[in-house]
C-alpha cells in the first residue's frame, strides 16, 4: 500500500475502494447472523477502518487541485456507464456477463457443457452463430454433431460381459497412450469401451471439413471420459461435449445449444427419434454392437462381434462409408451449389444426395408387416424410389419377406429383382444402392 | 484481496480422538474442514496459520461428542468489485474467456475484450489483435478488473473486464 503516496489518483481511488469494501461487507453481513460471522465482521471492519485512516492521512498531504480532477473523472465515468443500458446478453453465476449486475430471474439457455454457471440469451446466441457462420463458411467448414454410443463406439458394464467375451478382459489396451488402442477397460466406471474401427481416421479427416461436437444421451462424466479416449489431445472436442445433463428437453437432443446455424449442421446418430425437430439434418448410422449386452438391449439374439472374435471392417465399415458421404456433401455444398454461401442449406444437399440413391428404382412391397410398411416406404421414397401398390411393368424391385407370394413369384417370372427389406435399410445406411444378389430371398418360406 | 483474520468455529469431535493427541486431532480436523471452503463474507479460506485458543469442551448428551469453540488465524482471499487481479486463462472460446485467480473463477465476455482483439478458432483458440502482437490463449496471464462477484457455498464467480487502460495480457506463454 506504499504506492498510494506517490499518486493522488490512486489514493483517492483506493479510498473510494475502501468505502466500497465497507459497503460490500455490510451488505453481506446483513444476511448472516451467527456469532462466528459477527466476530469476523469486527475483524474486517477494523482492517478497513485502519486503512481508511491511512488513506485519509495521505490525502491531507496532497494538493486540492488533483482531488478535483479525480472527482471530475469519477463523475464522468459514472455517467458514461449509465448512458448505455446493458441488455444483459447472458449470465455467469447469475451475474450479467456485460455489466456484472446481479440478475434475479433465470433466463436464457444454459451452457453447462462449456462452463458451469454460464447462460446465454437467444439474441446473443444468434449473434454468435452469425459471426461464427461467416467465419466458418469462409474457411470452408460446416458443423458436425456426433453421437457416441453405437455410432463411434460401444460400451458395456463389466459385469454384463458374457462368458464368451471374458477373454476381452485380458486384451484391453493401456490407458497411458490411448491414441493407439481401441479397447479400454475403465476400472473406476466399471465399464469396457470399444471404439469403432476406423474412428480415428474418421475424426481426423472429418475435423478438416467440420467443426465437431459430441452429443450423447450419456451423463457428463461418461461423455468426458469417452471424449478423452477419442480425442486424447483435446484437438477436436475442446469444450464441445454435450451430454444429457445439458439438453434443454428431456429425452430429446436439440441443436439449440450448438453454436451452428441449422442450415450448416449435420448430425450423425443411430437413434432417429432423439432428433425429432432436426430429422432433416440427420444422417442415420448403422448401430455398432460389439458387446453382447448391447445386442440384447436392442433385441438381437445373434452372437456379438466380441463373442465371435471379429469386428467391423476397417476399410469398408460404416464409418468409412459415411466419411465418403460427408466428403461428398461438403464438396457439393461449397463447390457445386450456386449463390451466396450464407444462403446455402446443407439440409437440401443432404436430401438431394439421398434422393439419388434409389432414383431409378420402382418398388412394390409384398407381405411386409403392417407396422413396418410405412417406415420402409418413407425411407425408400426419401432415397428417390417410386413406390407402387399395384403390379406394373415398370416395377424394377419387389421387396418381400417371403418368396412364395404372388408378387414374388411374378418377380421371378418377369426377371425382376426380388429383395429382402434389408436391402432398403442397407442402402439407407451406406448411401449406396446395394447389390441385389446379396439380399435375395430363398425359395423356402422359413425366412424371417 | 487477501486478509489475515481470526475466525471462530465450533468443532465437534468424536470421543475416539480423545487422549494425548486431542489437540493435534482438533487442529488437523479444523484444517480439513475449513481450508478450501468459502463464505460470502470472508471469501475463500486459503490456509489456517495458527490457533488462537481452544475453549472448554462441552459434552453432548447422548452422543458423547464434544464441542470445542476454536479461535484460529487464517488467510482468506476475497475478490471485490473494482479490484484489479492477475489471473491465468483456463479456457478461450467465442463467448469470451475463463480465467482463474487461485480458487476464483472469472469470466471475461467478448463484450469486455477490446474491440481490436478478434477470436481465432483452431487447436488453440485465442483472441488476437489485428497485428498479431497481443494474444490471449490458454495459460496466458492476464490482468483484469472485477466488475461483479457472486459467492456460492463452495465457489466464487466473478465477471471481469480487460477493456480498460493497463489491463490485458501480462505475459505470453508461447514466449516463455
Amino acid at each position: 500500500m506504499s504506492v498510494v503516496t506517490d499518486s493522488p489518483v490512486h489514493s483517492s481511488g483506493s479510498d473510494d475502494f475502501a468505502a466500497y469494501l465497507n459497503e460490500a461487507l455490510d451488505e453481506n453481513s446483513s444476511s448472516s447472523s451467527s456469532d462466528e460471522e459477527a466476530e469476523g465482521k469486527n475483524e474486517f471492519e477494523d482492517v478497513s477502518r485502519n486503512k481508511r485512516r491511512k488513506f485519509e492521512s495521505t490525502e491531507e498531504t496532497e494538493g486540492s487541485t488533483s482531488e478535483g480532477i479525480v472527482k471530475h473523472e469519477l463523475v464522468f465515468a459514472e455517467s458514461s456507464v449509465k448512458v448505455d443500458v446493458c441488455t444483459h446478453p447472458g449470465s455467469f453465476g447469475d451475474m450479467c456477463i456485460c455489466c456484472g449486475q446481479k440478475l434475479d430471474e433465470e433466463s436464457g439457455v444454459t451452457f453447462g457443457y462449456i462452463h458451469k454457471g454460464l447462460r446465454l440469451h437467444d439474441e446473443e446466441i444468434s449473434r454468435l452463430r452469425n459471426t461464427d457462420m461467416k467465419k466458418f463458411l469462409y474457411s470452408k467448414k460446416l458443423y458436425l454433431v456426433l453421437d457416441l454410443d453405437h455410432t463411434l463406439l460401444n460400451t458395456t458394464i463389466l459385469s454384463h460381459l458374457s462368458p464368451e467375451e471374458s477373454h476381452l478382459r485380458n486384451e484391453t489396451d493401456s490407458l497411458e497412450d490411448v491414441s493407439q488402442g481401441s479397447l479400454f477397460k475403465l476400472e473406476h466406471m466399471n465399464m469396457m469401451t470399444k471404439l469403432r474401427p476406423f474412428v480415428r481416421t474418421f475424426l481426423k479427416e472429418a475435423s478438416e471439413m467440420f467443426e465437431m461436437y459430441i452429443y450423447t444421451m450419456g451423463d457428463r462424466p461418461y461423455a468426458l471420459e469417452m471424449a478423452k479416449l477419442l480425442d486424447p489431445q483435446g484437438k477436436y472436442f475442446n469444450a464441445k461435449v454435450i451430454s444429457r445433463d445439458d439438453g434443454t428437453q428431456k429425452h430429446q437432443k436439440g441443436l439449440d445449444i450448438v453454436f451452428g446455424q441449422e442450415s450448416a449442421v449435420l448430425i450423425l446418430d443411430d437413434t432417429e427419434h432423439a432428433w425429432m425437430n432436426h430429422k432433416s439434418n440427420l444422417i442415420l448410422m448403422e448401430r455398432y454392437h460389439f458387446f453382447a449386452s448391447s445386442c440384447r438391449q436392442f433385441g438381437f439374439n445373434c452372437k456379438s462381434l466380441a463373442e465371435t472374435k471379429s469386428d467391423e471392417n476397417e476399410i469398408d465399415g460404416a464409418l468409412a462409408k459415411i466419411l465418403e458421404v460427408l466428403k461428398q456433401i461438403h464438396s457439393t455444398f461449397f463447390d457445386k451449389l450456386e449463390g451466396d454461401l450464407v444462403d446455402r442449406d446443407v439440409r437440401q444437399v443432404l436430401s438431394s444426395l439421398r434422393g439419388e440413391i434409389l432414383s431409378e428404382c420402382v418398388i412394390i412391397f409384398s407381405r411386409i408387416n403392417h407396422d413396418a410398411l410405412p417406415t420402409l416406404q418413407r425411407v425408400a421414397q426419401k432415397m428417390g424410389a417410386t413406390c407402387l401398390t399395384e403390379l406394373d411393368p415398370t416395377v424394377t424391385h419387389v421387396v418381400a419377406t417371403d418368396a412364395g407370394t404372388e408378387k414374388s413369384r411374378w418377380a421371378v417370372r418377369e426377371k425382376k429383382f426380388l429383395v429382402h427389406p434389408r436391402w432398403i435399410e442397407a442402402a439407407n445406411y451406406f448411401w449406396q444402392k446395394q447389390p441385389e444378389e446379396n439380399f435375395g430371398l430363398k425359395k423356402t418360406t422359413n425366412n424371417s | 484481496m487477501f486478509f489475515h483474520i481470526v475466525l471462530e468455529r465450533n468443532m465437534q469431535l468424536h470421543p475416539r480422538y480423545f487422549g494425548r493427541n486431542l489437540r493435534e486431532n482438533l487442529v488437523s480436523k479444523l484444517m480439513k474442514d475449513v481450508e478450501g471452503t468459502c463464505s460470502g463474507r470472508h471469501g475463500f479460506v486459503v490456509a489456517v496459520t495458527g490457533i488462537e485458543n481452544i475453549g472448554k469442551g462441552i459434552i453432548r448428551d447422548g452422543t458423547g461428542f464434544v464441542t470445542f469453540p476454536v479461535k484460529y488465524q487464517c488467510v482468506v482471499f476475497r475478490p471485490f468489485k473494482g479490484e484489479i487481479l492477475e489471473a491465468v486463462v483456463t479456457m478461450v472460446n467465442k463467448m469470451g474467456f475463463f480465467a482463474e485467480a487461485g480458487p476464483v473463477q472469472i469470466f471475461v465476455s467478448n463484450h469486455l475484450i477490446p474491440d481490436d482483439m478478434e477470436f481465432q478458432s483452431g487447436d488453440m483458440p485465442n483472441y488476437t489483435t489485428s497485428d498479431g502482437s497481443v494474444k490471449i490463449q490458454k495459460d496466458s496471464e492476464v490482468r483484469l478488473k472485477i466488475i461483479g462477484t457472486r459467492v456460492d457455498a463452495t465457489e466464487i464467480f466473478c465477471i471481469g473486464t480487460i477493456k480498460d487502460d493497463f489491463l490485458g495480457v501480462i505475459n505470453d506463454p508461447t514466449t516463455v
